[in-house]
């Protein structure tokens, strides 16, 4: 499973050390949809989701600048205890733990470090101020932002939710740090809460609209819970919290949206990117 | 029971505004003064308990001995914890209620409480040690660290106050300059109020206090510098409206020093603090005329404010709950308001009711 990761990081890796932009999109990566919405292969086979459903994508500057320079990639993790890693067996099963596994097996050779910062659950402005101060100590090239379910429990306000995302990830970029979205987790009982979906899209809108890599964390495990043998394999006893397949599964994804975005054209001009499919890698 | 009075008066508004405000989006957030100013109702509590400590150990009946501070402050910081394990177990409890009753896993997230259910054996540790703290469940375990830095503080101020506050300026400064706190566990990151930061507002309290009784070149002082107060309070109105902040990228270093920063409280919060405190150092004498049953009210959960801020935080809790499960409006802020501050006057009736009626009660604070 993990060969194959290979052709589209070293079609990576070969870009970085030689191409100019233009090389960018003629990498051979199979970017998201195309050509039909095939479940993407380079995920393990219980991971497997088809990428439209997994990930939208923009260009990563900051760990593109970290590559190319060769030092140690610094990656900060925010979010919720999905980011602590609850309900996994070890914290050796944890998200950050795993991200930083996958990636590294992503760009061989490359050092990779994840700090992860668990934000105690409050909301609104005081979290904002206080995650600004957190990246200024730990002066991260990518903040993996898992954002949402908070604001979703104290029914903060759609519009104000958006402005305060749109803010903080503007304030991130103006400071050549990268971002990457993840959105809340999926469970039927919330698939219900008209909230909790407003808060959803509200995140892919805010993405879209600033430029920032998003992981469907929602459409995704959506996804896998809607498979036949899916029941139940994902989530920890108490039905919400990922087990261990599940936080593999969640840094698969994201690391596998990490590279994509990495290769993705600086300038993404309409059209659809000329991508070849030759070499989808093969299982 | 005491008279209502400036201290019990103000602390009771800055329990009331912490109830409010750990209901994030309700209706009534604007009224809170705190909307309007650089630091916050949490300020003002640990300013006045500072306060209130110099009136403790230093007594009508004359100054307590060295080991009676010790053991005053002692039994004060048990007091403390006992009420932070508890309403944390209820909490708990609440949040656990709540996602059965509806159903709804998404509740065991609430406030960082995810960690308890989903990995309970070093939630539980981290409980009793208090270094696992649920969002806004946070206030308490700040005030048993200060409270149990306190009596170094308060010996060396009776051999000298400038002595006192220069070793608290350093604890302070030293732990801004080198970012030194105390660790979150099993969770990530720090305390959300660092103890060592905080501690200087304490002394000051403590040390203001003093001298407001004793020195009359400090009342002068006081009173002269009190257009400055309200300069400050007037700048601080201006950058919370442009919503003017310290770019913490893009500010010198150590950059504690310069940032807004709640958990160290970083030096704009503390200077905005003070200016506030001098700009409304007589203002209850003007209120309390005037300000009948709600001047005695506010007095009244001042003077039982552990209880009554165990209760509010319980309160604002079940006040989230229902906010999310009716969406809010203004009818359901309203009662959650009115439900609220209902139970906190209750408690503090109760508290003194009790202390009243002969039975030995150990928590009459």
């Amino acid at each position: 499973m993990a060969l194959a990761f290979f052709p589209p990081v070293l079609a990576l890796l070969l870009t970085l050390s030689g191409g100019g932009s233009v090389a960018w999109a003629q990498t051979a990566v199979p970017v998201a949809p195309s050509p039909a919405d095939a479940v993407d292969a380079s995920l393990s086979p219980e991971c497997r989701v088809p990428g439209s459903k997994l990930y939208t994508l923009a260009p990563l500057r900051a760990v593109k600048r970290a590559l190319k320079e060769s030092r140690a990639i610094h990656v900060l993790a925010i979010g919720s205890s999905s980011t602590v890693g609850i309900g996994a067996s070890s914290p050796a099963s944890a998200y950050p733990v795993r991200l930083e596994g996958e990636l590294e097996k992503l760009f061989p050779g490359m050092e990779i470090e994840v700090t992860n910062r668990g934000l105690s659950g409050e909301v609104a402005s005081g979290a904002a101020e206080r995650m600004k101060n957190t990246i200024a100590e730990v002066e991260p090239d990518l903040v993996i932002w898992q954002v949402g379910t908070n604001d979703a429990l104290a029914r903060v306000d759609i519009d104000s939710f958006s402005q305060n995302l749109d803010d903080t990830i503007k304030w991130i970029m103006s400071h050549r740090i990268d971002v990457v979205l993840v959105d809340p987790q999926y469970t039927a009982s919330l698939a219900r809460d008209d909230h909790y979906g407003q808060i959803v899209k509200t995140i892919h809108d805010v993405a879209r609209k600033d430029g920032v890599p998003l992981v469907l964390r929602y459409e995704a495990m959506r996804y896998l819970s809607s498979q036949p043998t899916a029941s139940g394999r994902y989530l920890a006893r108490d039905q919400f919290h990922l087990n261990d397949l599940g936080y593999r599964c969640m840094a698969e994804h994201v690391a596998r949206a990490i590279t994509l975005a990495l290769v993705e054209p600086e300038q993404a001009a309409g059209a659809a990117a000329p991508v070849a499919t030759a070499t989808a890698p093969a299982k | 029971m005491r008279e209502p009075n400036a201290i019990d008066f103000w602390r009771g508004l800055a329990l009331i505004t912490i109830f409010v405000n750990h209901m994030p989006g309700n209706l009534f957030e604007p009224f809170m003064y705190s909307r309007y100013t650089i630091s916050d109702a949490t300020e003002l509590f640990v300013f006045l308990a500072g306060w209130s400590l110099a009136l403790a150990t230093g007594g009508s009946r004359g100054p307590d001995s060295p080991a009676q501070v010790v053991m005053r402050l002692a039994t004060r910081v048990v007091e403390v914890y006992r009420a932070q394990l508890v309403i944390t177990a209820i909490a708990f409890a609440m949040i656990a209620a709540a996602a059965l009753y509806f159903d709804n896993p998404l509740l065991l997230e609430w406030h960082g409480a995810g960690a308890f259910f989903g990995a309970p054996i070093p939630s539980v540790i981290g409980w009793v040690v208090l270094t696992y703290q649920l969002g806004y469940f946070n206030i308490l375990p700040l005030y048993v660290v200060v409270l149990a830095l306190a009596p170094v503080f308060i010996l060396i101020a009776r051999l000298s106050r400038w002595a006192a506050l220069a070793a608290s300026f350093a604890l302070y400064a030293l732990c801004l300059t080198y970012e030194i706190t105390l660790p979150a566990w099993p969770t990530e990151g720090s305390w959300h109020f660092n103890p060592f930061a905080w501690q200087f507002l304490l002394v000051l309290g403590f040390v203001a206090s003093q001298w407001s009784r004793d020195s009359a070149a400090f009342q002068g002082w006081a009173w002269r510098l009190m257009p400055l107060g309200v300069l400050g309070v007037a700048l601080g109105l201006v950058a919370q409206f442009s919503e003017w902040k310290p770019d913490p990228l893009n500010v010198p270093e150590p950059r504690l020093f310069f940032i807004m920063d709640k958990p160290f409280l970083s030096p704009l919060r503390l200077l905005h603090f003070l200016a506030l405190a001098l700009a409304f150092q007589r203002a209850f004498s003007l209120i309390a005329p005037i300000g009948g049953w709600v001047s005695r009210q506010l007095s009244a959960l001042g003077r039982n404010s552990l209880a009554v801020f165990s209760v509010g935080s319980l309160a604002s809790l079940a006040g989230q709950f229902v906010r999310f499960f009716t969406g809010g409006g203004f009818l359901v802020d309203a009662l959650v308001l009115f439900l609220g501050l209902g139970a906190q006057i209750f408690t503090a009736w109760f508290v003194e009711w009790r202390s009243r009626s002969s039975r030995p009660s150990s928590l009459s604070s």
